[in-house]
């Protein structure tokens, strides 16, 4: 009865006009973001975080989450029409859908995408709606030792999951713990590594961090090298899957909504690993796998609603913990944080109108989202074909902009060209960004609630090992830390980055 | 990877040393009472840690022929360099000149500079584009461009 009743103020909150458009303008944006290559939810969202400013929270948070659910439809139109990712999540698409529309089954391989997506990205809000009250009530019994051990462990995932060398993930997040504990020390008020510059003194923006890293980088990356983007002429028709797709389709669709969710509750990529999976085990299920690579439905049914689910899963462990599992929720948080709001066990009783109107708009956004890619695909494919030569200056001017926006400082300009060089260089020496920006974000909470840990334990290590849940989750963390040294982990780790080449 | 391996493990190795010393120098405290180095100072350590486990693993490595010019290979420097400089030029001058002025030469650069295009296309594309983007960000949604040259 009570979900009953938050679901009601949900809708309330949800259907007002301003929060109608505001979801509208996020999935709208989103699915633009998807299809145009160089720039991707997490650059988008900075991108657009000094526009809410003046917008209630809950426009604001409804608007960039759209952002990033709708860049997951639209990832998957690149991959299709043109065999290049709009987004990391749409990568396995490739396989199947660029061949599909070879044999003349654009249509149907956009349908089914857009459908799954919608199948699977309904039945992951459904698990959101159902999982997160629970567990913000079990949260609120967490102390600081239980925090700074779930942020370990969500950092220690990540760095697991990254692509190639643990040691390189691990020194990137310990680089990003750094740039987030520069400005004042929020003990003794002290200045920490801001080399007498005022503009550090509250520390190193997000945005220009994340627009650097993600935006400007991967401009630089895409004009070193002119790449071609030959733009599939073919006539789309017939964008409903047939009664033999569809046949072929459900069970892949199913599996993928249950990896996603539950990949997405993970930190580290959930949405890019758990495509890969899908797609890995419906191989390994299907009657013909030799199908797979040359336009079997399935590669493009299944990976693509678990890429979806996997973006409702990511919402649980910031809205019900505080703590995100990837890079978009770090910046979500970010912009919770702007808004005066702060996400937790408490903020479903604080801010009932704003955790159950942002659940609520992702059902309508869902709706949005398969009239946006399913009539209206024409639109999008008329996108692709504006040319990265004009694409890029406004991709830069866009940063520019939005950088300089959140607090009119041309510092936080040069921060970001700073960032963007080293992203690039990160990028050619193999580095990954997403631990570097996770750790910066979570950083700052980390030491926070380590140094209340020790105050409160005074001094006593044993305090992260007496209390079940920390304990648990250090033991798990200290797992994956020394799995590289386990051969059979070291193996199973390997075969991810393996998948993912193949 | 023998090489860039080696390379970033140097510098992060010495990134991890400025940090320790940084660290240390805003003072470690004690468990009971951890200082404002704490956390720095030990993840300095980590940091130095690491960078010499990579730098062995690259040692160990067979160095491959020409890996950092194939990292390298095809690449426009000058595009990325020009672009990178244009860029903090215009921070520099964004303030003096003002976002509209500013805005028109950068993007006029930028629609010449990678896949160069006619002077008029790129002119008209750029004031077009800056006019847009003032509309939005400025008038629309209110940010607070700075008005240089144009101000009053």
């Amino acid at each position: 009865m009570d979900l009953l009743n938050y679901l009601g103020i949900g809708f309330s909150v949800a259907l007002q006009p301003e929060n109608l458009l505001y979801c509208f303008v996020g999935v709208f944006i989103g699915t633009l973001i998807g299809v145009l290559p160089g720039i991707g939810p997490v650059g988008a969202m900075s991108l657009l975080l000094p526009s809410t400013f003046k917008a209630t929270p809950e426009a604001a948070i409804i608007m960039l989450a759209g952002i990033y659910y709708g860049a997951m439809y639209g990832g998957s139109t690149t991959s299709i029409l043109v065999n290049i990712p709009g987004e990391a999540a749409s990568v396995v698409t490739c396989l199947d859908g660029y061949q599909m529309a070879r044999q003349g089954r654009a249509g149907p391989a956009l349908g089914i995408s857009a459908i799954g997506s919608f199948i699977a990205g309904s039945i992951s809000i459904l698990g959101l709606t159902l999982l997160a009250p629970p567990l913000a009530r079990f949260a609120l019994e967490f102390g600081p030792p239980e925090y700074f051990t779930l942020m370990v462990l969500g950092l220690t995932i990540l760095i697991y999951l990254a692509h190639g060398s643990m040691a390189k993930a691990l020194i990137t997040a310990a680089f990003g713990i750094v740039l987030g504990l520069i400005g004042l020390d929020t003990i003794t008020a002290r200045p920490r590594f801001t080399f007498g510059r005022m503009e550090l003194l509250d520390g190193v923006g997000l945005v220009p961090i994340v627009m650097g890293i993600f935006g400007v980088s991967e401009v630089l990356l895409n004009i070193e090298q002119v790449v071609r983007r030959d733009i599939l002429k073919t006539t789309i028709k017939g964008l409903l899957p047939t009664a033999r797709d569809w046949k072929d389709s459900k069970g892949p669709i199913a599996r993928g909504s249950l990896i996603g969710f539950f990949l997405g509750v993970l930190p580290g990529g959930g949405a890019v690993i758990s495509s890969f999976l899908s797609y890995a085990l419906e191989k390994k299920l299907s009657k013909n796998p030799e199908r797979f690579g040359k336009g079997a439905v399935e590669g493009v049914a299944g990976p693509e609603a678990a890429n979806n689910a996997a973006t409702g899963g990511a919402f649980i462990p910031l809205m019900t913990l505080g703590i995100p599992p990837n890079v978009v929720m770090a910046m979500l948080l970010g912009a919770f944080m702007i808004h005066g709001v702060t996400p937790g066990p408490l903020m479903m009783k604080q801010n009932p109108q704003l955790f159950w109107g942002v659940i609520v708009s992702m059902y309508i956004g869902n709706f949005m989202l398969l009239i946006l890619n399913l009539p209206l695909i024409g639109i999008w494919v008329q996108i692709l074909k504006v040319p990265y030569k004009i694409l890029f200056p406004l991709i830069l001017l866009f940063c520019l902009i939005g950088v300089y926006s959140v607090n009119n400082s041309v510092f936080d300009i040069y921060a970001m060209l700073i960032f963007g060089i080293v992203g690039y260089l990160m990028k050619k020496f193999d580095y990954e960004g997403a631990p570097l920006v996770l750790a910066f974000v979570l950083g700052p909470m980390m030491e926070n609630n380590l140094r209340k840990s020790l105050i409160m334990s005074q001094g006593d290590f044993s305090i992260f090992f007496t209390r079940p849940l920390a304990a648990v989750s250090l033991v798990i963390a200290l797992i994956l830390l020394i799995s590289p040294f386990i051969p059979w982990f070291r193996k199973k780790r390997e075969e991810i980055p393996k998948e993912e080449a193949a | 990877m023998r090489s860039r391996d080696i390379i970033s493990s140097l510098f992060w190795a010495a990134m991890g040393i400025g940090i320790c010393c940084g660290g240390y120098e805003l003072g470690l405290g004690n468990l009971h009472n951890p200082g404002g180095g704490f956390i720095f100072f030990w993840v300095g350590v980590i940091m130095i840690g690491l960078s010499f486990g990579i730098l062995a693993r690259a040692v160990r490595q067979k160095a491959i022929a020409g890996e950092m010019k194939a990292v390298w290979t095809g690449i426009s420097f000058k595009k990325i360099v020009s672009v990178l400089a244009v860029l903090f030029i215009y921070a520099y001058l964004l303030t003096p000149l003002g976002f509209i002025p500013a805005t028109i030469l950068l993007l006029i650069f930028l629609f010449k500079a990678v896949e160069p295009q006619r002077w008029s296309w790129a002119i008209l594309g750029a004031v077009a584009s800056t006019l847009a983007a003032y509309s939005v960000f400025q008038l629309w949604l209110q940010c607070q461009l700075p008005p240089g040259l144009l101000g009053s």
